[in-house]
């Protein structure tokens, strides 16, 4: 229609071939640009043709639109010229031609078919020289080819409907002509006029039959234009679905439906808009036909064809556009559980419907259930069917929206199960595909269809724990599968191609944490699965990735506790880039090696699962550089202290040395608090003057090792509680305690724990050894004390007996001594041969305790806010046996007193210990070298392993200067087990409540002044169950290839329901 | 532009889809043009070569967007070709061929319209038994590639539907041949062997089935083939019988397309034609034409699940000039 108008918008050197078009042209332009629609709007084509009387109806018709226009009142005085151009062309063309209107027809078919030309050219060249936009998407050719196919669709369609209302014209001056002198019956074969008048009807019907077959060519031309548009659609609707696959495995894609949609419809409406042409066409025909007459073999052909082409059309635009999935899993579609809502939706991308038909849409899942043995069956609970509602939605097109599915499995769902077949079992729940089928009945214009679509495969589970494997099938077979309704798919899984698996996993951490795999991590998690030399021809087998795997768990079930870990904890550091994550032991060195001491990487545990650690580098003044690693964190850690925190905080305990952090750079060579600054979690800010109840809380990490550089191994928490409430225990932990279990245990006096008593310990495994004890009063025979192993390597004694040792006016003198056998040591030992026990003994407000420990002991004291501790080391075997085999144990003693806490460490010969005070803290450390007064003798269940005294040792002093620790108190008297420690403890609040001077340098947030109180009416209900366990579940595997330092992993979770640790206010006289 | 339709004067558009595929064929109207005219009216309206002369003229000097083969089709009823009837592409082709050349005069003409479109082979015949070889030289105006292989499966390309035709076959059993020199039946071995492929070659996709008795269907499924066609890479060295000259110079470009759409009891063709001189796709509907590109003629591959589709069915090649 507005072709002028296009023509009028063309580039400039465009312009001028049109210019040149119409100098030597007979229809002058002023003519073209005066009638400009109306000329456009005539089948010029069609009346160039000879013997059409339609070109003299048409030259009539503009020269009286001419002289219309010339007349109107818009074409005023001040278009003078313009006026008189017109009237001189009139004169002109009618001179011209009126005894040959048909070659004024051709003329103007050809110009406006040379407009059309010059058109094309401008708006290609166009394109091409405007530069095209920078952010157009790839595939934006294919785009603007569709588009421009469908406008050309578009205009043809319109052309046909012109050919064809001409038709109609033709067909009714024929048909009257007809009736009138078309006299049959009469013989009137002499009549000379009767005779004309028979021949011009003939020479009617001629054209009529030319003008027939040229609106079948036209549409013939269509339908062969519209194969390629549908090629074309199909082609990108195959584009779309390969998208929405691997969006739905977490890929970055653009899976949005508009583009699509809006072509389908385009091409749905034309195509139609022809399906109506055709049966008019067919009216057509039912009034006038003939022998020969073409429209009677070739529209049913047409039709046909048509029909086909639509029919085909509708089926491919009815798609899944959401795959099923759970709500709160939307990142993981297509594995439901069953029970669970879940929701689905099809749509019919051709948004053309019958406003008077009801369309009924159904699913049903697994219609054509494959046949193998044992396969679930499932009923969709809820309604399975909905009636699309006409207008429901016009903008949003014809959707099947299904939501709060739920699926149930049938009863007898697995008849096949009791007759398994002798190694060809049902498949694995995770590997039984499951479809479900959208159909919907659809008519429009006379075509009923009933169009279907199914989702893609997907894996019903029961069970949370199943939700990792079911999506690692999930992975595969979208990787994999060819035919995307295979639901055999997993009786013979393809391998993947290391590639395509590599791609596919990078998507994992985009979609997870926003950041895929970089080039270095792929090199390394192949080299991990093919060894040294991986090629792009490797393939990795389905049981390789899911199943098999050397440290007790597959390659995926690793790789998706990272993925956890990722998510909940270190998303943001993976996306800023700051870990390193997939580093291998010999690139870790070959990256550090050159970098200054004190540089350190982040790196993802390759042997326990979801474990993250820091390596770093040192560089001895001589030898080769040497390479630390830390203890994994797993998500039970990261859940209490976030890794930046760690970072910053984590103290390197050197003997003779300030506990320093060993962490200074990150990889390559960013300061700490530059590159982890941002994520530092915010100190809270104390107020000195305000009067608090408890003290702020910092969880700071350790680990400790000698001054002669042979590792000890050992990592510490230390709390100083904020709020002794959140000292709370690893619900995990205590369920399996077992309070019974030392019932018999004597620990009264100072005799050991006997080392039979040990078998009630019942270590599994690894484990973290708890040791509880509970007494009122004095530790009397019976008192509940538990001993719980559960993390390698860990021994926990828990001492909550708030009369026990206290000097007062009970006056047990000694202070008795809980014993931990070597017994128990040793039986760590036996379990893990390399395996150090670390001993962490806990002593919460009020309890006093004196804690030995046994050859092979690693113990840590930890006296939280009133507490009173007596650590006793006891010697382990001589330093030359420790240093040989890897089980030696060098013990290690690390006592940290926390304000108003006072300890005494004592430490055995070959031992070393730290003791660090926090302030308001008060320490003791008492080397014991020999003299084995206060040593309380170790029971041990080889005496072999218990030399005493062998060396002196040099106590390690608390550090001169440290800020944390206020003068004043350094030159405090050690407090003697006999004192009165209420006295003392009373002083001590005495000196810090006025908040003076005195506590300058302290750090705000970490004084504590009410913690007292509860020394002097007792332990408070507030305190009860305050401890800290280990979690059971914690799995500290020893790392023979990570070569770190063991990590305590004692975490305060939230879980106040330690019932064996409530006390109330009868435990205490 | 330099298509011109043809308007269909009674189930022409097969006729009018071979006219179209000769008259843009720039080697045949340069033939064509050298004709000699026949001196009578009578003459003129009976020879076919010359009707074609005349409607080649006709499209190339007027401005019309398509003339009517009227003439040519009266001339060809003469010949029993009528129109209002349904015709194999590939069989009118033939007798359209035969018509112009048994019409041409010039002896040299005949020469090189031969020489133009003829395919020559060399088939092989020898006994299993003794070695015993027959070989005769035929020539065939087209390439007529079976789409099915011998126990039905359809071949997935047109290179597969070359090397299947000419892959040896054995005669066995009920087909065996009388041997000459064993003096019995004994099985043989049928071979063709390629000896000459022509400037213009025609190649016949045999897409309709006449596998079950009377019932004829069609074959719709997607073959494709190339624009680009090299018949060095296609045959193996004992496919061929050529010097090196010969096969040389076998490398070929895809010319035309003459589709079929509909069934075997109805239908309708179009043509696909590239313009040798503008190296544009045209598609030819009878009167109707338009630029298309070479993804509408990819089109024409088929399609397993669209039965009324245009389908190839006759592939025009044209050996690339020299380089």
């Amino acid at each position: 229609m507005a072709q002028w108008q296009e023509v009028q918008s063309l580039a400039n050197a465009y312009l001028e071939q049109v210019h040149q078009l119409y100098a030597g042209a007979a229809l002058p332009m002023a003519v073209r640009q005066c009638l400009a629609a109306w000329i456009e709007d005539q089948n010029w084509r069609q009346a160039a043709e000879p013997l059409s009387s339609h070109a003299r109806m048409l030259f009539h018709s503009l020269l009286a639109l001419l002289g219309e226009r010339l007349g109107s009142p818009g074409l005023g005085d001040e278009d003078f010229m313009l006026k008189h151009n017109l009237r001189k062309a009139r004169r002109d063309l009618q001179a011209e031609f009126e005894e040959c209107p048909e070659k004024f027809a051709n003329l103007v078919a050809n110009l406006l078919q040379e407009e059309r030309r010059i058109l094309r050219l401008g708006q290609a060249g166009g394109q091409g020289g405007a530069a095209p936009a920078p952010s157009a998407p790839p595939g934006s050719d294919r785009e603007q080819q569709i588009q421009r196919r469908l406008a050309e669709f578009h205009a043809a369609l319109q052309e046909a409907e012109r050919t064809f209302r001409h038709l109609e014209d033709l067909q009714d001056t024929f048909d009257f002509c007809f009736k009138v002198h078309y006299l049959p019956g009469e013989d009137r074969a002499s009549d000379p006029q009767y005779t004309q008048q028979i021949q011009a009807l003939q020479a009617k019907l001629q054209i009529l039959d030319r003008q027939r077959r040229e609106v079948l060519a036209q549409m013939q031309q269509l339908l062969g234009r519209s194969e390629t548009l549908r090629d074309f659609l199909q082609q990108e609707l195959g584009a779309w679905q390969e998208r929405q696959q691997r969006a739905c495995l977490g890929a970055p894609a653009d899976t949005r439906l508009c583009l699509l949609e809006t072509w389908f419809t385009e091409l749905g409406q034309g195509l139609f808009q022809l399906l109506q042409l055709l049966r008019a066409l067919g009216d057509l025909r039912q009034k006038v036909t003939y022998e020969r007459d073409p429209l009677k073999a070739e529209t049913p052909l047409l039709e046909q064809r048509l029909r086909e082409l639509l029919s085909y059309l509708l089926q491919r635009a009815f798609v899944v556009e959401q795959q099923p999935s759970m709500p709160n899993t939307c990142k993981r579609p297509l594995v439901l559980r069953t029970a669970s809502k879940f929701s689905a939706r099809a749509r019919l991308l051709v948004r053309l419907h019958d406003r008077n038909h009801r369309m009924e849409a159904k699913i049903h899942i697994d219609r054509d259930p494959p046949k193998i043995k044992g396969f679930r069956k499932f009923n969709i609970l809820t309604s399975s069917s909905k009636t699309l509602l006409a207008g429901d939605s016009p903008q949003d097109g014809l959707v099947c929206d299904f939501q709060y599915l739920t699926l149930k499995e049938q009863k007898d769902s697995r008849s096949g199960k009791g007759s398994k077949g002798a190694g060809e079992g049902p498949l694995v729940v995770t590997e039984e595909l499951h479809l479900i089928t959208f159909t919907l009945a659809y008519a429009y214009c006379g075509l009923e269809l009933e169009l279907e679509t199914s989702t893609l495969p997907f894996v019903i589970i029961s069970n949370n724990n199943q939700f990792s494997s079911a999506w690692a099938s999930i992975l595969w077979f979208n990787m994999l599968s060819g035919d995307p309704k295979d639901q055999h798919f997993f009786s013979v899984p393809p391998p993947a191609p290391w590639p395509r698996l590599a791609e596919v996993l990078s998507w994992q951490f985009e979609s997870v944490a926003e950041r895929g795999l970089s080039k270095e991590h792929l090199l390394m998690l192949a080299e991990k699965l093919f060894g040294s030399k991986p090629s792009l021809e490797s393939t990795l087998a389905w049981s390789k990735f899911s199943k098999d795997g050397a440290s007790g768990f597959s390659f995926w079930a690793w790789l998706d506790a990272i993925l956890g870990l990722l998510q909940e904890h270190l998303k943001q550091l993976w996306k800023d880039g700051l870990i390193l994550g997939f580093v291998s032991r010999k690139q870790e060195k070959k990256l550090l090696k050159g970098k200054r001491t004190g540089t350190f990487l982040i790196r993802f545990s390759e042997s326990i699962l979801g474990g993250v650690t820091c390596t770093w580098v040192e560089h001895p003044e001589s030898g080769p550089p040497a390479f630390r690693a830390v203890v994994p964190y797993t998500a039970a850690e990261l859940a209490s202290l976030a890794l930046p925190d760690i970072i910053r905080d984590y103290q390197l305990l050197v003997e003779e040395n300030i506990p320093e952090n060993p962490l200074l750079f990150l990889y390559p060579d960013t300061a700490r608090d530059e590159a982890f600054g941002p994520y530092y979690s915010h100190r809270q800010e104390g107020n000195l003057t305000e009067q608090k109840k408890y003290l702020n809380q910092r969880l700071i990490r350790v680990s400790s090792r000698q001054a002669n550089e042979s590792w000890q191994t050992e990592e510490e928490l230390v709390a100083a509680t904020e709020n002794l409430e959140t000292l709370q225990l690893q619900p995990g932990g205590l369920g399996t305690l077992q309070p019974g279990g030392l019932g018999t245990q004597q620990p009264g006096g100072p005799s050991p724990l006997p080392p039979g008593s040990s078998g009630t310990l019942q270590p599994r495994g690894p484990g973290t050894l708890q040791v509880m004890a509970r007494s009122p009063g004095t530790l009397q025979p019976g008192s509940p004390a538990v001993l719980q192993p559960s993390s390698p390597g860990m021994l926990q004694v828990m001492v909550t007996s708030p009369g026990m040792l206290q000097p007062g006016p009970q006056g047990l003198e000694p202070p008795r001594p809980l014993q931990v056998g070597s017994g128990v040591s040793e039986m760590l030992q036996s379990g893990i041969g390399d395996l150090e026990p670390q001993l962490v003994l806990q002593l919460v407000p009020e309890g006093q305790g004196t804690l030995q420990v046994g050859p092979g002991g690693v113990g840590t004291l930890q006296v939280l806010p009133g507490g009173l501790g007596v650590l006793q080391q006891v010697g382990p075997e001589d330093q030359g046996t420790q240093q040989a085999g890897p089980g030696a144990v060098e013990p290690q003693l690390v006592l940290q007193l926390v304000p108003e806490g006072q300890g005494t460490l004592q430490v055995g010969p070959g031992g070393s210990g730290t003791l660090q005070v926090l302030p308001g803290g008060l320490g003791t450390l008492q080397p014991v070298a020999g003299d084995t007064g206060i040593l309380q003798q170790v029971g041990a269940g080889d005496a072999g392993l218990l030399p005493l005294v062998l060396e002196t040792v040099e106590p390690l002093l608390v550090p001169e200067g440290q800020e944390t620790l206020p003068p004043e108190l350094r030159g405090l008297e050690p407090l003697p087990g006999s004192a009165d420690m209420r006295d003392l403890l009373q002083s001590l609040v005495e000196e810090l409540e006025p908040g003076s001077g005195m506590l300058e340098g302290l750090e705000p947030a970490e004084l504590m002044p009410d913690a007292l109180e509860a020394t002097d009416e007792g332990l408070g209900p507030e305190l009860a169950g305050s401890a800290a366990l280990l979690d059971a579940s914690d799995p500290f595997l020893p790392q023979p290839e990570d070569a770190a330092l063991p990590a305590a992993s004692s975490l305060f979770a939230a879980a106040a329901d330690f019932p064996l640790l409530h006390i109330d206010a009868n435990d205490f006289q | 532009t330099g298509a011109i339709g043809l308007y269909n004067v009674g189930q022409s558009c097969c006729l009018n889809s071979l006219l179209q595929v000769f008259l843009m064929n720039i080697h045949f109207t340069g033939i064509l043009r050298r004709i000699t005219v026949p001196p009578r009216a009578a003459q003129k309206r009976r020879n076919v070569p010359y009707q074609m002369l005349l409607l080649l003229e006709e499209m190339q000097c007027g401005k019309q967007k398509a003339v009517s083969p009227i003439d040519l089709a009266c001339c060809l009823s003469v010949y029993r070709v009528k129109l209002f009837v349904q015709y194999d592409a590939a069989q009118l082709f033939l007798t359209l061929w035969n018509l112009i050349k048994r019409q041409m005069k010039k002896p040299e003409l005949v020469e090189e319209l031969s020489c133009l479109y003829t395919i020559c082979v060399q088939e092989h015949l020898s006994c299993q038994k003794c070695s015993f070889e027959t070989k005769r030289n035929s020539s065939m105006l087209t390439l007529p590639l079976p789409v099915l292989n011998s126990s039905s499966h359809m071949l997935k390309t047109l290179e597969d539907c070359l090397q299947y035709f000419f892959h040896p076959e054995e005669l066995t059993d009920h087909n065996m041949c009388f041997c000459e020199q064993c003096g019995k039946k004994t099985p043989f071995l049928q071979s063709m062997k390629l000896v000459r492929l022509p400037q213009t070659l025609t190649i016949h996709l045999k897409r309709f089935c006449f596998e079950k008795s009377a019932y004829i269907h069609k074959l719709s499924h997607y073959l494709p083939f190339p624009q680009d066609l090299d018949f060095n890479a296609v045959l193996t060295e004992n496919q061929c019988q050529a010097d090196d000259n010969e096969k040389a110079a076998w490398q070929y470009e895809l010319f035309a397309v003459v589709a079929h759409s509909g069934s075997t009891s109805c239908g309708h063709y179009c043509a696909y034609i590239r313009s040798l001189t503008e190296c544009k796709w045209y598609c030819f509907n009878d009167s109707e034409v338009c630029q298309v590109s070479w993804d509408d003629v990819k089109c024409t591959y088929g399609h397993s699940n669209l039965h009324w589709g245009e389908t190839a069915y006759l592939l025009i090649y044209m050996k690339k000039r020299h380089q």
